[in-house]
């Protein structure tokens, strides 16, 4: 087991290694940079003189390899350079705005997670087919929803026709109402369809006609036996879906008018702020990685067939 | 209100006309019939104003931009105080001034007992290096020059309540320059600041009405009312502490949310709203506010360093190829006036030159095809092999760029010359749009309400935006206009104001002679706000003022 996880942790290091260098090369390959950006506004007034002297204060005219070097070392000594968009530390740009993203994409996923869970269930148990047909359909629905016009309409219908959740100015976690709606619903589609795929295929295996014929409910064979059976593959899609849920919090951040990390990528992105933005990607990888690993390992706990396969390799 | 502020009483009148029928009814029209006495504010409550960008830089000369204009505009004073309807210098932090007659030495007598947010005295020290810093810049702070403010040589402390300044040239414009949002003025712990540390708005500490005490960076400012303020303009009304006890500035960049949070009661004040959404706002009897932002007229710029466009019978063409009237009709309001110059009507120095801007399709293809270009087999004009192709990058600040520029693209297709509208990332765009070649054509405008902001516009050494040699772009090969640069040089430093708003007259005549420009409107500031919200005032290029703000009981 142990050997297992030394591989996988230099795997990772291999993976978020890649992940620095290539983002480096695309985002120096851009045109432009933060500082052109900033202080090449015309509402500055500022002449190419003073324009040089701040470039040559940023060292961004440095040879390429350089900067790798240096934003490298200081990637493994923890420092991430300095937001020049923001003026403060890229740091602290992570740090104020960390907190906020986490909470929404935690409870994004938990709710995106329930929904699935209850949709495939639902789809399973109800004996009206009509119904059965109308929940199936909805994870086609919601995956094909774009999350910046649910969250528009979340905000029209909710906020402004029925005035039930205030948007501007709300408490603390009336604030994650809506945002967290909107990021749930497309991220429980492809949960709930894998789910649902994987329930129909274990319904037909041998063992649960044997447990039916024992005189187990249907709800028990599907909650006992089926469930942990198709809830492999479906912890797979999940820990992908992680990337799509940081995606969902850049558009429903910048929706909703949020503080965190995806609006923070997104003022990056038009800023060119390269610091920000590298470290935003070393910061997605890793947790990226994290969560995969987290998955694998949680495999075994699963599915006692695996834990003695690797039992017996390592 | 003021003349230039054409905002709609229609269905508010209405309204007033249908409440004193009611008289009777008092109670349902309280309300409507608060508007009827606008005389009897309210001190209190928070107001909730929703601006579509976060702001960037609070360095005050860094105030241009509008989001940093609304919250410098409530936190600091300025030295004089212009009327926004009169266009008058009044006394503001200034009791007093006297000007020498080649208006190289200013001297400004400082009212008493006005403070910083901090405590420390706003006095002539403090006034002298907020502006040794605006008019000479700090090169170890990153602390630019000013643009408002032209030829600065030093300041001079005479005593604790007398300042003076000089000057290397004649500098007419500075008298209006110190009322500027670019000149507000802040504490000394402020000004040693380096200029990236300005971006936190908490740090920036001035005089003002209201001071920031709440900040969630790129989110959410909140402002407090300042209790001990007692030194609002001189001429003004209203004295004292503003009304409001609290602003909350919140960022939202969703259109729609902005709209929707102001009719659905979750905001009081919006800025930026599109031309189109007017109408279902005033449906509701709320108010509309476009103040005009005097200065250079929304325009499409032409950069002559370009082979493409260095004649100027092409450019001529083009503006004679360009519909004004119909971008005006089908895509904006009556809010935003066709120009008739380079420069807004509310300018100083006005002249009327709708004869040179003419819509003629035909003098258009006869120009072009004087100048040697034939149109092609695939309809666009050509000649020694090229093809008369142009691009020009949007610009989203500006109101519904994008779809202005492609209307432009679709007249100008019509005598057999491409418009490409570009939309890149920020620093394509940046990087291109200093690249004639690559950037023929530019959106371009600016708010001042002084003939300076015409200089600042074109100046080589300032915005720049024909791109002429020894700018802040090192593609430009050879167009330099001497003659045009002239005339600013002028423009900046002519004492006499006659003789001043002469040479702004033969500024404006001989851009348009060179057709550098085509003006399309006069470019307002558009806010919407809620009935309740009284006593709405905008500083001379619209930026809104909080101090006099109340709120009605709803």
């Amino acid at each position: 087991m142990s050997r297992y996880l030394i591989g996988r942790i230099g795997q990772a290091v291999i993976v978020l290694w890649a992940a620095f260098t290539v983002s480096f090369i695309l985002l120096q390959a851009l045109p432009g940079d933060a500082i052109l950006i900033k202080f090449l506004n015309p509402e500055l007034g500022l002449g190419p003189e003073q324009i040089a002297d701040i470039r040559a204060s940023y060292a961004v005219d440095t040879p390429i390899w350089t900067q790798y070097a240096h934003s490298l070392g200081n990637f493994l000594t923890g420092n991430f350079g300095y937001s020049v968009h923001a003026g403060v530390p890229v740091s602290h740009v992570l740090l104020a705005n960390l907190p906020s993203t986490l909470r929404l994409a935690t409870f994004g996923f938990l709710i995106a997670a329930l929904l699935a869970v209850a949709i495939s269930f639902l789809s399973t148990l109800i004996g009206f087919s009509w119904i059965r047909a109308v929940i199936q359909s909805l994870p086609a629905l919601f995956i094909s929803v774009p999350v910046f016009w649910l969250g528009i309409m979340l905000i029209q219908i909710f906020s402004f026709q029925l005035k039930l959740i205030p948007v501007i100015n709300p408490g603390e976690w009336e604030a994650l109402i809506l945002p967290v709606a909107a990021l749930a619903l497309p991220i429980s589609a492809p949960l709930a369809q894998v789910l649902m795929r994987n329930i129909d295929h274990v319904l037909t295996e041998p063992f649960v006609a044997v447990a039916r014929a024992k005189g187990a409910t249907r709800s028990w064979v599907l909650w006992r036996h089926v469930t942990r059976n198709a809830l492999l593959p479906t912890l797979t899609i999940a820990g992908i879906l992680f990337g799509e849920l940081l995606a969902g919090a850049v558009v429903t951040e910048a929706v909703f008018g949020l503080n965190g990390i995806g609006s923070v990528t997104q003022q990056a992105v038009g800023n060119q702020d390269i610091a920000v933005l590298q470290a935003i990607v070393v910061f997605s990888a890793t947790a990226f990685v994290i969560i995969n690993l987290v998955v694998d390992l949680l495999y075994p706990v699963f599915d006692p067939r695996l834990r003695s396969k690797r039992e017996a390799s390592a | 209100m003021s003349l230039n502020l054409r905002f709609r009483t229609k269905s508010g009148l209405t309204a007033l006309a249908t409440a004193s029928l009611l008289a009777g009814f008092a109670g349902a029209a309280t309300t409507v019939l608060a508007a009827s006495q606008p005389d009897k504010p309210v001190i209190g409550g928070t107001l909730v104003y929703l601006d579509q960008q976060a702001h960037t830089n609070l360095y005050p000369p860094a105030g241009g931009f509008y989001p940093n204009g609304g919250v410098l505009n409530q936190i600091t004073d300025k030295l004089t105080h212009q009327n926004p309807e009169t266009l008058e210098i009044e006394p503001w932090i200034a009791e007093s001034w006297t000007v020498n007659a080649d208006a190289t030495e200013y001297t400004f007598k400082i009212r008493p007992g006005v403070t910083f947010s901090d405590g420390t005295p706003l006095d002539a020290n403090a006034v002298a290096k907020n502006y040794d810093i605006f008019g000479l810049g700090n090169k170890a702070l990153k602390l630019p020059v000013s643009e408002v403010i032209n030829n600065y040589d030093r300041s001079e402390v005479i005593g604790a309540r007398t300042v003076k300044f000089y000057f290397k040239k004649p500098s007419p414009g500075f008298l209006q320059g110190t009322s500027v949002i670019g000149s507000g003025l802040v504490s000394l712990a402020t000004l040693s600041l380096s200029y990236e540390e300005l971006g936190d708005a908490t740090k920036i500490i001035g005089s003002g009405p209201f001071v920031v005490t709440g900040e969630k960076l790129g989110r959410e400012l909140t402002l407090a009312a300042r209790k001990d303020y007692n030194w609002g303009p001189a001429k003004l009304a209203h004295q004292g502490r503003a009304y409001l006890d609290a602003i909350k500035i919140i960022v939202t960049p969703e259109d729609s949310v902005r709209i929707g949070a102001l009719l659905a009661g979750q905001a009081d004040y919006i800025r930026q709203i599109q031309a189109y959404d007017e109408k279902q706002v005033e449906a509701q009897a709320y108010q509309i506010y476009a103040p005009s932002t005097r200065g250079v007229n929304n325009s499409v710029v032409f950069r002559p360093d370009n082979p493409l466009v260095s004649d100027v019978r092409v450019r001529r063409a083009l503006l004679n190829a360009t519909n004004a009237d119909e971008i005006v009709t089908t895509l904006f309001s009556s809010n935003y006036p066709k120009a008739t110059s380079i420069i807004a009507k509310t300018a100083q120095g006005y002249v009327d030159l709708s004869s040179k801007l003419t819509y003629d399709v035909a003098k258009a293809k006869t120009l072009l095809d004087e100048a040697g270009w034939r149109v092609g087999t695939n309809g666009i004009r050509q000649k020694d092999g090229q093809q008369l192709v142009l691009a020009a990058y949007e610009s989203p600040p500006q109101p519904q760029n994008k779809e202005t520029l492609q209307l432009v693209a679709q007249q100008w297709g019509k005598v057999g010359v491409k418009l490409n509208v570009l939309a890149g990332d920020a620093g394509s765009k940046t990087v291109d749009s200093l690249d004639p070649l690559k950037t023929a054509v530019a959106p371009g405008m600016v708010g001042r309400a002084d003939p300076d902001v015409i200089k600042s516009q074109y100046y080589p050494t300032n915005r720049n935006v024909l791109l002429q040699k020894g700018g802040n772009s090192d593609k430009v090969k050879t167009f330099l206009d001497d003659k045009l640069n002239t005339l600013l040089d002028n423009l900046a430093s002519e004492p006499d104001r006659a003789k001043r708003l002469a040479i702004v007259g033969d500024v404006q005549s001989y851009v348009l002679d060179q057709a550098y420009v085509i003006p399309i409107f006069e470019e307002p500031q558009a806010f919407a706000v809620a009935p309740y919200v009284k006593g709405v005032a905008f500083e001379a290029v619209g930026r809104p003022s909080f101090y006099n703000v109340w709120l009605a009981p709803r």
